[in-house]
């Protein structure tokens, strides 16, 4: 999942000060699941946001909103009906979703209210991990579904560093040497021969350079 | 009536196992109080949602007050714990509005002398300097 956390609301203030007419529009995924932007946290934002208004004197109008997703066109198509009586919205999905409403609605001023993270995990109850780079090369198959781009801190392809202490990372010894896991999750799966392969560097330019990547599947299209 | 409660609302939120008559206990001062009161039982504390506390800030109340049970006394073990941190969590987000971070205040109950829910409300009354039908013992709570 991708996650994210709201910006300070000084921040979110200062946006939105030319405007008067608010919609507040939450994202039920991914965003939803980090406690970041969902339902609720539209509700405690809007509270926020009119309770400071009305403190200052200000005459703010907002609706609550919560898509099931804000990054696929069949759930941004439900504020088509409403988006015309708002002078903005604010968005509480990943930017991924803020962007894709804005697409979808190109005259309107979109703003967003979190900042877009990582990509990661729910490790236990509010604790988000980051996992995954999305490097556009996987090589989870050979390193035991222990991804050295991500959870090592120096990228490491063929073994570890050497610095690391009692299996932790010798750059922050609150985390877990990715090596140790990888090494021991395949010799308790039986593949420690597969550390026998020596791994190039990894081909950045499936990731960057290109500008953004796409993903297009025709046995998906219409 | 204003002057019983020096024209201050609140909303009480509580764990409802703190007190089995609840519901026949609160109503003495909610008669006193009018509007200027408001319970809001929980049926655990720990299920409290800083939505709740915003919503009831954000309709009109001066203080909102959590209580809690002892610590160690939670029927869902954890519950209060779980009280403590969302209540920070959301004086952290008043504060950013610039609100009191006081407007909201959990109050813990003290495990050696269990109280019903109108001698804790009024142990609040008291503390706020609200002196009519004051409760005389108010030295148990553990703020
Ligand atoms: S907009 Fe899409 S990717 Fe972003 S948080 Fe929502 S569901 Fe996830
Ligand atoms: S190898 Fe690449 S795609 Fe696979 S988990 Fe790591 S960063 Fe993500």
């Amino acid at each position: 999942m991708i996650t994210a956390e709201r910006k300070p609301i000084k921040e979110i203030k200062e946006m939105l000060a030319p405007y008067r007419k608010i919609l507040v529009v939450g994202c039920g995924s991914c965003v939803a699941e980090c406690a970041a932007g969902g339902e609720k946290e539209v509700g405690l934002l809007s509270s926020a946001l009119r309770m400071d208004a009305k403190a200052s004197g200000k005459e703010i109008e907002i609706r609550e909103m919560t898509l099931d997703r804000q990054c696929v066109y069949e759930f941004i198509d439900q504020l088509t009906e409403v988006i015309d009586q708002y002078d903005v919205v604010l968005s509480l999905a990943c930017g991924a979703g803020v962007q894709a409403v804005a697409e979808v609605f190109p005259r309107v001023h979109i703003l967003p209210a979190l900042n877009t993270t990582f990509l990661g995990e729910t490790k236990e109850a509010g604790l988000w991990v980051e996992n995954c780079r999305g490097c556009g090369d996987c090589k989870l198959g050979v390193f035991a579904a222990v991804c050295p781009v991500t959870r090592c801190a120096k990228g490491l392809f063929n073994g570890p560093c050497g610095g690391s202490k009692t299996d932790r990372c010798e750059v922050d010894p609150d985390v877990p040497c990715a090596w140790q896991l990888i090494v021991s999750r395949l010799e308790d799966t039986g593949r420690l021969d597969l550390l026998r392969k020596v791994h190039p560097p990894a081909d950045w330019s499936k990731q960057q350079g290109k500008g953004p990547r796409k993903i297009k599947r025709e046995d998906q299209r219409t | 009536m204003d002057q019983k409660g020096l024209g201050i609302t609140r909303a009480i939120l509580f764990c409802r196992q703190l007190d089995p008559d609840q519901d026949v206990n609160r109503r003495a001062i909610e008669k006193e109080l009018g509007s200027q009161i408001r319970f809001f039982p929980l049926p655990c504390s720990g299920r409290v949602d800083p939505l709740y506390l915003m919503r009831a800030l954000e309709s009109g109340a001066d203080k909102v007050y959590l209580i809690t049970c002892p610590e160690g006394a939670c029927r869902h073990r954890e519950g209060n714990l779980r009280a403590k941190k969302r209540i920070a969590y959301t004086q952290g987000l008043i504060e950013e509005i610039g609100l009191d971070r006081e407007r909201l205040e959990l109050i813990i109950t003290s495990a050696g002398d269990r109280k019903t829910i109108d001698e804790l409300t009024r142990d609040i009354l008291a503390r706020e300097g609200v002196t009519s039908s004051v409760n005389p013992n108010d030295a148990d709570i553990e703020k």
